[in-house]
């Protein structure tokens, strides 16, 4: 029997009514990658949370190396062993690298109260160096650093005290592919030094292939953990889900239904330093794909195309010669925006979903400017449960809702505005499989209605799998186009991404 | 560690039921009314009454007008989830220009009056949106600025208005301004986009301006209309003191919060604010202050109570899930 | 525009770079003393004006460097002045007993106790510190008044050895040096700067947020005591009064604090926080050299901070600004 290093023994947890994570015992041992998948609300995250002190548990324990592990934030989780690269930002501005990296664990510097600045500063730049990131000056306020460099300064200092488990928490889908052959590599290498990795990833694919094993979580409990190479990524989908996905989850024609009428012009588009000199149309009827690496500067673009940029240039003209310079413009001129960033830009947390759903068609439901609310009411419950959103009422505030859910919210928006034009970015990230099939329904269902679709996404299988013409773009610039097609794949798309 | 399946004691239960109402957001909406409730009780008690003779009445709703007229204003400003520290200055400065343009024409006093607090609070938005300083830090300037102002225009005698201004000093004409003001304001923030529109910014500004609301525009039109409301008041308290000394509208800004405050209104605005909380926070406010006066008490002695019953009723009425993280 | 460019290259050059800061504090102060200067020479500007008007500037940014602990957190404080008023009567009134130790432990003390009250109750009632600090102010100004028993409190003669030189430099540079010291050498200066620069995240890496922002209080306070010595010895009395008249004097300190923090990208809050109230000083009496009325000072001062402020922010696009 391999030495099982960590235990967690019936660990349970809720908030209020949710029951996030529900009596789940599993074991993992030294030296194992483990894989932690499940769908959005399965409980992944907050398991780990509990794991390394960010929430408290409500029953179960946790055992590593046969010690009971009693923690109550990350330092006293990395005290004991334990550490979490997390998936938003876990570094914090206005300090230096040097302080983000040894934050909660000065006492070693510090002498009668008084801090060694330049001692801290220069065992920071020692392990910058030893991880390779040399580029990386300890002494600099870490606002200087654009976020992919932050991440991997936030890598050091998770890791650079050897933990014995360390917690990678979605981070990849964040990172250029750069930075993720950094992180497998730290894998990899704790792995060879015999500490165990806990890896939380969307993609099944690279959870396949760089773990030993994977852990599948339901509902808050756990189905089954299974070994990587014996598995294939529809075997994860269906423990994930629970049942076979009989729906077909993109479209299945290959015919596009896009006439030749043009709906938006864009020409010579430049943001400095994100994009430059973009020039495409959108035809009547069409989904329009962009991919590319994270960096390669298609968000920037669908913020230019709906007036959001700032200091853009170029033209976005509609059909009909309507210039978009900003973005109520663009609003009334029948365009729609869904941000990848969904809390802060999309979707207003702390309001209600009535008023999420109504905001930009106020003036259209005003009579003489003065609006009702029973008429509010009517259309927001109207384009809500068309959207089909799992809501007490409308009443209720988006913060309580699942994040598959805010999405459905902010499509039933811009469905109410009846938009001909949607930018989409983003629009499944961190949904799980049902919502997903639900969106992907609707958008086919707009195209063959006449809208067109601008789909932005970092995942290239929903690209091929939706897209009448695909743009890939790299360093700002478009470098290919493609047209759906069955006998187009990852490979000849990927090629042209790097 | 505790099994789910033991059957929960029913006193348990009863005591999570009660918990759970008081927690309901919807019953937490009425807390400002019970408290606006309580405290009449308890002063009628404890004053025998008197707190709500007619006589006293009258003197309540003396102070009841400017007060409540220039919350109307900084309501808006709070929803958006900005801070208006220049209220006192705005009024001071109105209720000069209203003094000396009274001796030409009425009239013309009061437009001047209130084009003086539009033009305050316009160079107040301006600055605030063209260079993103935080509202409460442009309009502290301001207040400084305007009250300096203020100081110098009364340094050799107070700036009087034509006497026979007092004669407008009519309980039905300031109650007919102040419920105008209050009914124009209520139809504009509840039944046109602009009620959705503030709640939006002060509870996302980002998202509310991908949504198609013009941010910039809506912060300097109501830091706009907040001097311009105000200037209305300044009006009111024209009329009632017949001339403006060098210490016009001291504190008018701190009151203006604290009623506002008591009224039930979250500090960073959003979707939680209800107009309620003008009257509500004006009335609890006021009778506050009369009723520590009408019992008889030392000022000291009035004020520290007032301070303990400010920091009690904010501590109970707070709505903490709406603030992560408080500041 | 060409020297404008110039002037912003010195920036990156490796020993000047480092004091780009105070450069552009003093250019600033020198900015203001030669306008003044040229409008009347005879009043204005002479070593023996400008001590004074360090002298009295110092009061303000003692002060001023401990409210800096709070704003840097994110948090505010409107009992600042009422601070200064009760401790200043508690220091009077033990000074009549003790001495200079009782002046100073009675204003320090009261100080860092009134601290140690705002940040408890804002930590225990959840409320944000802008509003808490509004009702303790007001409970703060009336204990005043009880204290003094509704008499001004004069400070004796032979104690006011801090409310001239060299008590009073001795005092404020101490405070200068003890404030910089924690800023810059112990984790608390870390911690409220990683406090307020992202609560949650903080927060979620073990820092006790709740015990750093007690610790501010206590030592914004702390550091209000100390003002209080200074402001009573330089001023010889002190009465308490109710109706909210303490709010007054919240401000000056609070501008001292604006430069601290709109300097804090050069790294050097604390001169920036000295050099700045000695430039309000020296507009206060420049206009008050030129005959203008005292009121004019208040005009000034706001119009200048306000120009200070809008010079020196550097909002990113698309920044959002309550």
């Amino acid at each position: 029997m391999t030495d099982t290093f960590l235990t967690a023994e019936d660990v349970d947890k809720s908030f209020g009514i949710t029951h996030a994570v529900n009596h789940v015992s599993l074991q993992v041992a030294r030296g194992e990658i483990r894989g932690l998948i499940g769908e959005n609300g399965s409980g992944k995250s907050t398991f780990c949370s509990l794991l390394c002190g960010i929430y408290g548990l409500d029953c179960g324990r946790f055992t590593l190396k046969g010690n009971e592990l009693k923690i109550h934030n990350q330092v006293e989780a990395n005290k004991q062993g334990i550490s979490i690269i997390v998936q938003e930002m876990g570094t914090l501005a206005g300090l230096t690298v040097a302080e983000n990296i040894f934050l909660g664990h000065e006492d070693r510097f510090i002498r009668y109260g008084i801090k060694h600045t330049a001692a801290m500063n220069r065992e920071a730049q020692k392990l910058l160096d030893a991880y390779g990131f040399t580029h990386i000056n300890a002494t600099l306020m870490i606002d200087n650093f654009h976020f992919e460099d932050r991440k991997l300064i936030e890598i050091v200092k998770a890791t650079y005290f050897k933990p014995e488990i360390t917690i990678i928490d979605e981070t990849t889908t964040a990172l250029s592919q750069h930075g993720r052959e950094e992180l497998y590599k730290l894998m990899e290498a704790t792995k060879a030094d015999g500490r165990t990795i806990i890896f939380i990833s969307h993609d099944l694919s690279e959870v396949i292939q760089h773990t030993d094993t994977i852990s599948v979580l339901r509902d808050g409990m756990l189905i089954d953990t299974v070994q990587s190479d014996a598995v294939t990524e529809d075997d994860l989908k269906k423990l994930m889900v629970g049942r076979e996905l009989n729906k077909q989850y993109y479209r299945t024609d290959y015919e596009s239904a896009a006439g030749d009428e043009v709906l938006l012009e864009v020409r010579g588009v430049c943001v400095p330093g994100q994009i430059e000199d973009i020039s495409f149309d959108l035809h009547k009827g069409e989904i329009l794909g962009f991919g590319g690496l994270s960096e390669c500067g298609m968000h920037e673009l669908g913020k230019a195309v709906f007036g959001a940029s700032f200091d853009r240039k170029g033209t976005v003209t509609l059909k009909g010669g309507v210039r978009i310079h900003a973005i109520p413009d663009a609003i009334s001129h029948s365009i729609a925006y869904a941000s990848k960033d969904r809390d802060n830009e999309s979707i207003i947390v702390n309001s209600s979903i009535r008023d999420n759903i109504v905001l930009p068609s106020a003036d259209d439901l005003a009579d003489h400017r003065i609006l009702h609310k029973k008429k509010l009411d009517r259309f927001a419950v109207e384009h809500a449960q068309g959207m089909s959103v799992k809501m007490t009422d409308i009443d209720q505030f988006v913060s309580d809702l699942s994040g598959g859910n805010k999405q459905k919210v902010v499509l039933a928006r811009w469905l109410g505005k009846a938009s001909d034009i949607l930018v989409l970015d983003s629009p499944t990230r961190g949904i799980d499989v049902n919502v997903k099939a639900d969106i992907y329904a609707l958008m086919d269902n707009l195209r063959l209605q006449g809208k067109s679709i601008i789909m932005i996404s970092e995942e290239l299988q929903e690209l091929l799998g939706m897209c009448d013409r695909i743009m890939i773009m790299k360093n700002g610039k478009i470098n290919a186009e493609f047209s759906r097609s069955p006998a187009l794949n990852e490979e000849d798309i990927i090629v042209k991404m790097l | 560690m505790t099994q789910r399946q033991t059957p929960a004691k029913p006193a348990a239960v009863f005591f999570e039921k009660l918990r759970s109402f008081f927690s309901n957001p919807h019953v937490k909406a009425f807390y400002p009314l019970v408290g606006l409730l309580l405290i009449i009780t308890v002063f009628s008690i404890m004053t025998e009454g008197r707190i709500t003779s007619l006589r006293s009445i009258r003197l309540i709703l003396s102070q009841v007008y400017p007060l409540m007229i220039a919350c109307t204003g900084v309501f808006m400003v709070m929803t958006l989830g900005s801070l208006d520290f220049s209220q006192g200055s705005i009024i001071g400065m109105a209720s000069i220009v209203v003094s000396a343009l009274s001796f030409y024409s009425i009239p013309l006093a009061i437009l001047g009056g209130i084009l003086t607090g539009a033009a305050i609070g316009l160079f107040n938005g301006l600055i605030h949106v063209r260079f993103k300083i935080p509202s409460f830090i442009v309009t502290i300037c301001t207040m400084y600025l305007f009250r300096g102002l203020c100081a110098y225009l009364t340094t050799n005698a107070p700036v009087a208005a034509m006497p026979s201004i007092t004669a407008l000093n009519q309980d039905w004409i300031k109650l007919l301004i102040t419920c105008g003001t209050l009914l124009v304001t209520f139809v504009l923030f509840q039944f046109t986009k602009l009620g959705i529109n503030l709640k939006s910014i002060g509870a996302g500004e980002m998202a509310a301006r991908y949504s198609g609301v013009r941010t910039d525009l809506t912060k300097v039109l109501v830091f706009t209309a907040a001097g311009l409301i105000t200037g209305i008041a300044a009006f009111v308290n024209v009329v009632k003191v017949g001339s403006i000394t060098s210490t016009a509208g001291n504190q008018f800004e701190t009151q203006i919060l604290i009623a506002l405050v008591l009224g039930g209104l979250p500090i960073s605005g959003g979707s939680k604010v209800r107009f309620s909380n003008i009257i509500i926070g004006t009335l609890i406010s006021l009778i506050l202050s009369n009723g520590l006066v009408m019992l008889g008490l030392d000022t000291a002695l009035q004020q520290l109570i007032k301070g303990v019953i400010f920091l009690a009723v904010v501590a109970l009425t707070i709505d903490r899930k709406s603030l992560q993280v408080i500041k | 525009m060409k020297l404008l460019r110039q002037f912003q290259k010195l920036k990156t050059n490796k020993i000047l770079g480092r004091y780009y800061g105070l450069i552009l504090l003093a250019l600033m102060a020198f900015f203001f003393f030669a306008v003044f200067k040229l409008l009347s020479p005879a009043n204005f500007g002479s070593l023996d004006n400008l001590y004074f008007y360090l002298q009295s500037s110092i009061i303000y940014s003692v002060g001023a460097c401990g409210f800096y602990f709070i704003v840097v957190m994110g948090l505010f404080d409107f009992s600042i002045g009422a601070n200064v008023v009760l401790s200043s009567i508690v220091g009077v009134l033990l000074s009549k007993q003790f001495g200079y130790i009782g002046l100073l432990f009675g204003c320090v003390l009261c100080g860092t106790l009134i601290g140690f009250i705002n940040g408890l109750l804002y930590i225990k009632l959840t409320i944000p510190s802008m509003i808490v600090t509004v009702g303790l102010m007001l409970i703060y100004e009336s204990a005043a008044y009880y204290v003094a028993g509704g008499v001004k409190q004069v400070l004796d003669p032979s104690m006011q050895a801090f409310g001239r030189a060299p008590g009073n430099i001795l005092l404020a540079f101490a405070a200068f040096l003890a404030t910089n010291a924690i800023l810059k050498y112990t984790r608390t200066g870390t911690y409220c700067y990683a406090i307020g620069s992202n609560e949650y995240t903080a927060k979620i890496m073990g820092i006790n947020v709740n015990r750093q922002k007690l610790v501010g209080f206590v030592l914004c306070h702390l550091f209000v005591g100390v003002m209080a010595v200074l402001s009573v010895s330089y001023g010889t009395s002190m009465t308490a009064t109710t109706g909210m008249t303490s709010m007054a004097r919240n401000f000056t300190p609070l501008m001292g604090t604006f430069f601290g923090v709109a300097f804090r990208k050069y790294g050097t809050a604390i001169p920036a926080i000295i050099i700045g109230e000695f430039i309000i000083a020296i507009i206060f009496n420049g206009f008050v050299a030129l005959g203008a009325p005292t009121t004019v000072q208040n005009i000034v001062t706001g119009a200048a901070l306000l120009a200070i402020v809008a010079i020196t922010a550097q909002p990113q696009k698309g920044a959002v600004a309550k």
